[in-house]
């Protein structure tokens, strides 16, 4: 089923700002210690310094998948000039394993938002193969879109997002 | 105490530019004080209209009256109707709450000139001094006078630029806020998904435990027909 505008994907601009309306089609499970994440959680850059456990669906293992985590509200969500900002990028992960099966080709940087409350959002793509997607040149300026065009990725099969500001205070304005 | 004195200058004749500018004497009596106050009304129209010389004399004249009748609660209406007349209306100062919600029924006058959205911030932090030296030294006010017209004229200059950045922090303001919301009901939505989401899987183990149960229950029987038909031959 195609996500309903009442979606939290698309309620939260996800939908829209990095990716296109699609329909989720495997289950997608992202874990911080014991967090689990739902869409909109709120995290603070303690709870995200070690790279979470992601368990995806599926159920034919000779399919593989892209997981890819992006912050599009950098460098402050008013703002948004340099709209996205690759923290993770793990390539060819079969279907029901994990990202402790897949190929980590970016490794995970922890988000540390600087000012304004940013979302990011994990995304999974199914791959058309086995080593197939390759890593991007540089984190900067990264765009999820383009990158699923480039090796053929279609829409995405799954996707997440969860809100992370400054550790303390509220996030706001900050000169 | 000389430095907070001029600073009160500053504060003051802010106050002024925007009374003689924006028409908020008539506001101010339209409050509907009473009659000590009223009076104090027409010292303040004097104060602005009249001449310097003439004020001056006056306000030799009106000196003792203004001791007597506590002069900083109409002067404070005039002082706070400046900054709460604009659409953002900055954060009450604690100490003057009840002198607030009555300015707030003053609140559609249309926004006056800018000239007072980057004073109004330090008038309210000054109001303390500011109150202590209106008390004792009514003076100044004649002072503040001769600044006033001159703070007018600066602050036209770059009326411009000033309205601009205020219309630009607005409209920043109001995205953000959007995208509060947005987060909010984006939130709210998610958890409402899974209350669905549990409750039908809630819903479903259930009857998958009742028919476990029935199933329990119904084997039981068998085993206990099976024990008898066992335990028959002996």
């Amino acid at each position: 089923m195609s996500l309903s505008r009442r979606d939290p994907l698309v309620v939260g601009s996800v939908v829209g700002d990095v990716l296109d309306p699609f329909t989720r089609l495997v289950s997608l499970k992202v874990t911080y210690g014991h967090r689990e994440v739902t869409n909109g959680l709120d995290l603070r850059p303690s709870q995200v310094l070690n790279k979470p456990i992601v368990e995806i669906g599926g159920d034919d293992f000779r399919n593989f998948y892209t997981l890819v985590m992006v912050d599009p509200d950098v460098p402050s969500p008013s703002n948004p000039h340099q709209r996205e900002y690759l923290h993770w990028l793990v390539t060819d992960i079969p279907a029901t394993t994990g990202n402790a099966f897949g190929n980590e080709v970016v490794c995970y940087e922890s988000p540390r938002p600087p000012s304004g409350i940013h979302r990011i959002v994990l995304v999974l793509f199914r791959q058309l193969g086995r080593q197939t997607v390759y890593a991007p040149g540089w984190r900067q300026q990264f765009n999820t879109r383009e990158f699923a065009e480039i090796y053929n990725l279609g829409l995405p099969v799954a996707a997440s997002y969860f809100n992370c500001q400054r550790e303390n205070g509220c996030g706001g304005r900050r000169t | 105490m000389l430095s907070s004195a001029k600073h009160n200058k500053i504060n003051n004749h802010s106050a002024f530019s925007i009374s003689s500018s924006s028409s908020s004497l008539s506001t101010s009596s339209s409050l509907g004080h009473n009659k000590s106050q009223v009076t104090m009304e027409e010292v303040w129209k004097e104060i602005n209209l009249g001449s310097l010389h003439y004020h001056r004399q006056l306000n030799i004249g009106h000196e003792p009256m203004l001791k007597n009748q506590n002069p900083n609660n109409s002067i404070f209406q005039d002082f706070l109707n400046m900054p709460l007349n604009q659409p953002p209306p900055p954060p009450p100062p604690p100490s003057s709450s009840t002198i607030v919600t009555a300015l707030y029924g003053s609140l559609p006058l249309p926004p006056p000139a800018t000239v007072l959205s980057l004073n109004s911030g330090v008038g309210f932090e000054f109001l303390d001094t500011t109150e202590n030296l209106l008390a004792s030294n009514p003076r100044s006010f004649e002072e503040s006078a001769k600044f006033g017209c001159l703070g007018k004229k600066r602050g036209q200059d770059s009326d411009d630029t000033r309205g601009d950045r205020r219309y630009k922090r607005m409209i920043k303001n109001r995205e953000s806020a959007a995208r509060s919301r947005a987060r909010k009901q984006a939130y709210t939505n998610e958890l409402e998904l899974e209350i669905a989401h549990l409750q039908t899987e809630n819903a479903r183990l259930k009857i998958q435990q009742e028919q476990l149960k029935i199933a329990e229950a119904t084997q039981n029987q068998v085993k206990k027909t099976l024990q008898r038909s066992s335990t028959a031959p002996f």
